[in-house]
């Protein structure tokens, strides 16, 4: 069967298209996953560095009371599932989730340990650092930003306040975005590029096996049904079978005839005897 | 087919000793036969030896020591996946393209074993980059497609050898009982 004519000329097309496409596709879903979660934490990293703008005005007053009403109303958004507000120590000071205030972070958890593996603390790090992706106590999938709160001239000149001017950080926003909707855009993606391929692999395949079907195929079988009604001296004309098989068609034609004539030249000496 | 005849300069003819050619012309068969085996053989190891390999880099090469940091600093940045992925794709398309031309000329050439170390290669380097989870199904269909294709064509190309050559030893059986 994998022998055949047809499984010669079909196979190595199907396997070729078939391999090449699926790894197009491989390849260009990573791509496009890596794409999509970089734009995520790119917008997250932006949400954050608003919320950090947001609440700048209620840190130089310290107005803690402002302060963690505007975090517990950030952390009421639809699809937001935490934000933290936490010191230099990693004492949680602010959160959307009461219960959480005044717990002390581990420096070695996710989203701490990038600045922290080190003695000294690194005090920038880049966007794609800054984020972390886990699943949350309560099973929902997260895409979380770490955003330092910078010492500036306006915080440790304040009269209120005793930061000195060496120190670099004040504090962590800490936002964790639900990533359901990336999971959502990448599963329609995924199906949507699956059917894309499935659609590609039928028109070649399909063109392909029909072409030939048509062209070679079809009137090779012609050739041989007539070769073979031939040899039984069944009388049968050849239907035109195109191109280059129709010469090879007339050629046997040809043979046919002329086997034909010598037949009967045998059968009428045979009489004549 | 070699008929048994040789041609001298001359343009005679002469007969040669027929049991002695068709002793070699047996030896030959026999030889070719055993080749077309070996060469199949050797093209199944390749698919073995890849499989092994893929096998290896779905659990992300874990088994293996990690490299120490002096190796790794040594080695230098890795490329970046895009480039990598870019290659991959010249990588399988020009091997498509090499291997079909090998099916449209009747060569029985392959590069089996090549082909699973230059996979054997991504695999590495996706992994040095820490994308190899993401990157492994696309290595392993590019695999698949390449030496199912070669192993296609080589099967093809093997058995209709070994055929041609069965056929000639049949003819020189035949031969052989019809001088008796």
């Amino acid at each position: 069967m994998f022998r055949s004519l047809t499984a010669r000329a079909i196979i190595p097309v199907t396997v070729s298209v078939t391999g090449f496409v699926i790894v197009c596709c491989i390849l260009l879903y990573a791509i496009m996953k890596t794409d999509m979660t970089n734009d995520v934490i790119r917008y997250e990293t932006g949400q954050a560095g608003i919320i950090v703008k947001a609440t700048r005005y209620a840190m130089l007053h310290d107005d803690r009371e402002s302060l963690a009403n505007t975090i517990a109303n950030i952390g009421t958004q639809e699809g937001v599932e935490h934000a933290r507000i936490f010191n230099k120590k990693g004492l949680i000071m602010f959160s959307s989730t009461g219960a959480e205030i005044g717990r002390l972070l581990d420096k070695n958890a996710a989203g701490c340990v990038e600045c922290h593996s080190g003695p000294v603390p690194t005090a920038t790090l880049g966007d794609m650092k800054q984020a972390r992706r886990f699943v949350n106590s309560r099973g929902k999938d997260v895409i979380a930003i770490t955003a330092p709160i910078y010492n500036e001239p306006s915080c440790y000149q304040a009269a209120c306040h005793v930061h000195t001017a060496e120190q670099k950080i004040l504090g962590t926003l800490d936002i964790g975005l639900s990533a359901a909707p990336l999971v959502h855009n990448l599963a329609v993606m995924q199906g949507r590029m699956i059917v894309f391929s499935l659609m590609v692999l039928l028109v070649t395949i399909g063109g392909v096996a029909a072409l030939l079907r048509r062209y070679v195929f079809l009137p090779l079988k012609l050739l041989v049904d007539y070769t073979d009604k031939a040899i039984q001296g069944i009388d049968q004309e050849l239907p035109p079978c195109g191109t280059e098989i129709d010469r090879l068609g007339g050629n046997i034609r040809r043979i046919v005839g002329e086997l034909k004539a010598s037949r009967q030249e045998r059968t009428s000496w045979n009489k004549e005897e | 087919m070699e008929q048994g005849g040789v041609t001298l300069p001359g343009g005679q003819r002469q007969t040669p000793d027929c049991g002695e050619n068709h002793d070699r012309l047996r030896r030959e068969a026999l030889d070719t036969i055993r080749t077309l085996h070996r060469k199949f053989t050797a093209e199944l190891l390749s698919v073995a030896l890849f499989l092994l390999v893929s096998l290896a880099a779905l659990g992300d090469f874990s088994f293996f020591p990690s490299l120490p940091p002096q190796v790794r600093t040594a080695l230098g940045r890795p490329p970046s996946v895009n480039m990598i992925s870019a290659l991959l794709l010249v990588y399988i398309f020009s091997a498509i393209i090499l291997t079909l031309s090998r099916m449209m000329s009747g060569s029985g050439s392959s590069g089996g074993v090549s082909h699973a170390g230059y996979l054997a290669g991504f695999y590495g380097f996706y992994h040095f980059s820490g994308k190899l989870p993401e990157n492994f199904w696309a290595v392993f269909a590019a695999g698949v497609t390449i030496l199912g294709l070669e192993s296609y064509h080589l099967w093809i190309y093997c058995s209709e050898g070994i055929e041609r050559e069965r056929d000639l030893l049949a003819h020189l059986d035949s031969t052989e009982q019809r001088g008796r």
